[in-house]
């Protein structure tokens, strides 16, 4: 029997403003029920309980706003970029967006052993900003994680390669690059949250972290 | 315009439990409208995971956006963490559309879905800055409550400007026009109070003038919720729902929802089937859920079942059906149709032998309840939870041995099925409701129901079975709150004082701060919980909740027949 051709497809989106707040696995709900709404014909897994053939990108952590989120959905048609741009976007709530359509899309063929991650950190005093700078650009720079009653203690070693400073219209930002998904390297989540305990009573001016970039290693 | 939202820091949300609860912006939300003549809010008083997923809610939320002059919202109660954060910063609660502080609205109009959230109505009122009384409520939004537990008004009668008994689609509107046509003349609140007094179904507490129960009787051929709101949060139920028909024949003894949702009225199927469609069209959920009390009573089951299960518009649809009865039958159509949801299946015989099945007029067999888990055998299913009460009028010890014998004989059977089947037992004490024939019968009390909790817990301590069971002082409150009169109001106020909220939720749930309520009050439970004579005035009796108090009566009087009659047969 012929196989039905098949158009593996990657939609890129944003999460901002009050989705950011939406956790990965709602997010995923979200993102299949509006590629239902919309009418795709889309390929299925075998098994009693049919899902969708989509994979998603690595995991945003809550809160993070993003501008390169993705999945990878095997479509039965061939889809017009554009116009499944725009039915997805009707079908999105408040904050999420899909900023692009990319098909045909070919996998990477080897896993990825870690991530190369650019953010754009907020702020709305100076001083707070530089305070960050420099904690993050510090390799000793050390801080506790406490999951489940146990106690684990981080470095920022080499997690943070590059940390600018500019000047923004509603105030500074840092643009930082960092690394993760290696061993004994501490995750971005791990690392922002820590700053933020770090700036103590200035924290609120750390108002805003968005990924602007994500690249496998 | 405040948007209460923008007062809390990224930071702050970030320490709160699933802060999306808070934030609003969900696909299907209501679109903004500039300058409305009525603004409201419907408020749940329980969390979003579960608000979002009651229909009522859903219902309103549509039919009062689409009125032109009309913006309804929504707010939920905030857990914990959340509540602790607006009262550190002295912000009010706010509605989830556009971050409005819930006392700049015309009105609140509040679900009371069951007792065991009424501190929780308190708590929002407070969060939201509103007076909590509407005796000495001056300002802010007239407050409105309905819903299965609003059926007796009187316990939460001293926080509610007006009550809505009964059905809420057409009501709804004419409480909404007439609170516009109010606003526009500037009316004072007691004036306000008045016009609404006069609306079929709306009892208004000061003016304590007999009620009737409303019905909504163009049910049929109305137009469910198509366009739901859909949540940014996992809710408890991650459905479609479809309400099929509404009320129920069965007569159930026990069952306030029975008489509550009476007449029965069913939707006619081809009318279900575009619903349907609709609704799966507008929301995407994988599974449609077919709503009802007993579903199988619905005329036309198999029919609607076959056609939903024909008009797939995704591959991963599903049909799943909550509220099944117990018979071979149900089990032949939920294995014919390839697309219904097979998790576990759910019955409740409430009784463990046929006589007091035979009293509460549960109309279940016990060769019914027999055959369906040996139909079972082979069948996708891997779970079977039965329901049971205890502390039912009538019963004896022998019923409680009853649940045990029961079940370890569905064990036997389920232990030649293909795959083999799990039981699990829930267990309930028993709350004589308010417009039930079993209004006039006793409590039992929390020691009597642990006894025959413990009976059925030995009784099957080797078991395969799990059970699990419902705290009995959680009973016994539930039945003070919905047999209460307007001095059961002073216990919640109270027990809202002490720190009690989300009643129903076991972390949250306080059995001492209820008893302290109790004593600092002075309420005595036990004047609640009595058995009262037949002939004695109820407290709710100025309801006339078109079922006759005649008709209940004979039906109680009938109960005690039936208890007799076997009682009297011979062993054997």
């Amino acid at each position: 029997m012929n196989q039905p051709a098949e158009f593996k497809t990657r939609v890129n989106y944003s999460k901002t403003r009050q989705a950011r707040y939406i956790a990965h696995l709602d997010t995923i709900d979200i993102i299949c029920k509006a590629l239902r709404r919309i009418h795709l014909s889309y390929a299925v897994t075998q098994g009693c309980h049919v899902r969708p053939k989509i994979s998603f990108g690595p995991p945003l952590p809550l809160g993070h706003a993003s501008y390169c989120e993705y999945f990878v959905i095997t479509l039965l048609q061939q889809p017009d970029p554009e116009a499944l741009k725009t039915a997805l976007n009707r079908e999105l709530p408040q904050g999420m967006e899909v900023l692009s359509v990319e098909c045909p899309w070919i996998d990477k063929k080897s896993p990825a052993v870690g991530e190369q991650v650019e953010y754009r950190l907020h702020f709305s005093s100076q001083a707070t900003a530089d305070r960050a700078r420099s904690w993050l650009l510090n390799p000793e720079s050390a801080f506790q994680v406490v999951r489940k009653g146990e106690t684990r203690k981080y470095t920022i070693g080499k997690a943070v390669q590059r940390a600018d400073m500019a000047e923004a219209d509603s105030g500074w930002q840092l643009q930082a690059e960092f690394i993760q998904g290696l061993a004994d390297v501490p995750s971005v989540s791990k690392i922002v949250t820590a700053l933020a305990e770090q700036l103590g009573e200035s924290r609120d001016d750390f108002y805003l972290l968005e990924r602007i970039a994500l690249k496998e290693l | 315009m405040i948007n209460v939202t923008e007062s809390i820091t990224h930071w702050e949300l970030l320490e709160i439990e699933k802060p999306a609860r808070y934030l609003g912006g969900e696909v299907n939300q209501a679109t903004i409208k500039a300058s409305p003549d009525l603004r409201v809010c419907l408020v749940f008083p329980d969390l979003y995971d579960l608000g979002m997923s009651n229909l009522a809610i859903k219902i309103f939320y549509e039919k009062l956006n689409a009125h032109p002059q009309i913006m309804a919202e929504r707010a939920f109660s905030p857990w914990s963490d959340f509540e602790q954060l607006l009262r550190r910063k002295n912000l009010p609660l706010y509605s989830l559309e556009t971050g409005t502080p819930l006392h700049e609205f015309d009105a609140l109009l509040i679900t009371l879905p069951y007792e065991m959230t009424f501190t929780n109505v308190l708590n929002l009122l407070d969060l939201g800055k509103i007076d909590l009384k509407w005796q000495t409520r001056k300002e802010g939004p007239i407050v409105i409550a309905g819903g299965p537990s609003a059926s007796n008004p009187l316990p939460m009668a001293r926080f509610m400007d007006a009550v809505l008994i009964g059905d809420g689609e057409e009501a709804i509107l004419e409480i909404c026009e007439t609170l516009i046509r109010t606003k526009k003349a500037n009316a004072e609140r007691s004036d306000v109070r008045k016009e609404l007094s006069k609306i079929e179904g709306m009892w208004v507490p000061e003016f304590t003038a007999p009620v009737k129960r409303r019905v909504f009787k163009g049910f049929a051929a109305s137009t469910p919720p198509v366009k739901p709101l859909l949540p940014n949060v996992q809710t408890i139920h991650n459905r479609a729902t479809l309400e099929i028909f509404r009320g129920c024949i069965q007569g159930c003894r026990f069952c306030n929802a029975g008489f509550y949702y009476r007449p029965k009225r069913e939707r006619p199927v081809e009318d279900l089937v575009e619903y349907a469609r609709q609704l799966l069209q507008n929301s995407g959920e994988e599974s449609l859920g077919l709503l009802s009390l007993s579903t199988s009573d619905y005329s036309h089951l198999t029919e609607l079942v076959n056609a939903l299960d024909q008009q797939k518009l995704y591959p991963e649809q599903n049909v799943s059906i909550p509220s099944l009865r117990m018979n071979e039958s149900t089990i032949e159509l939920l294995d014919s149709t390839p697309h219904i949801r097979k998790g576990g299946l759910t019955f409740a015989p409430e009784a463990g032998t046929q006589r007091l099945r035979n009293v509460i007029k549960k109309n279940i067999s016990e060769d019914d309840i027999i055959s369906v888990m040996r139909a079972t055998s082979g069948s996708d299913y891997r779970t079977v939870k039965l329901y049971f009460m205890m502390g039912l009028p009538f019963e004896t010890d022998a019923d409680i041995e009853g649940i045990v014998d029961l079940v370890r004989r569905l064990e036997d059977i389920g232990r030649t099925c293909r795959p083999r089947k799990q039981i699990s037992i829930s267990l309930s004490g028993f709350v004589p409701k308010p417009f039930t024939p079993f209004q006039w019968a006793a409590q039992a009390d929390t020691a009597e129901l642990r006894r025959k909790r413990l009976i059925v817990c030995r009784g099957l301590e080797r078991s395969g079975s799990k059970v699990s069971w419902r705290e009995e002082f959680l009973c016994l409150l539930e039945s003070v709150l919905s047999r209460g009169d307007e001095r059961v109001g002073e216990l919640i106020l109270k027990a809202w004082e002490l720190g009690c909220r989300f009643d129903g939720w076991h972390e949250h749930f306080s059995r001492s701060k209820w008893e302290q309520a109790f004593t600092e009050t002075g309420i005595d439970a036990a004047v609640y919980l009595r058995e009262r004579r037949v002939e004695e005035t109820l407290p709710w009796d100025f309801v006339n909740f078109q079922v006759p108090r005649a008709y209940l009566e004979s039906e109680y009087a009938e109960a005690a027949r039936a208890a007799e009659e076997v009682n009297n047969e011979p062993a054997g």
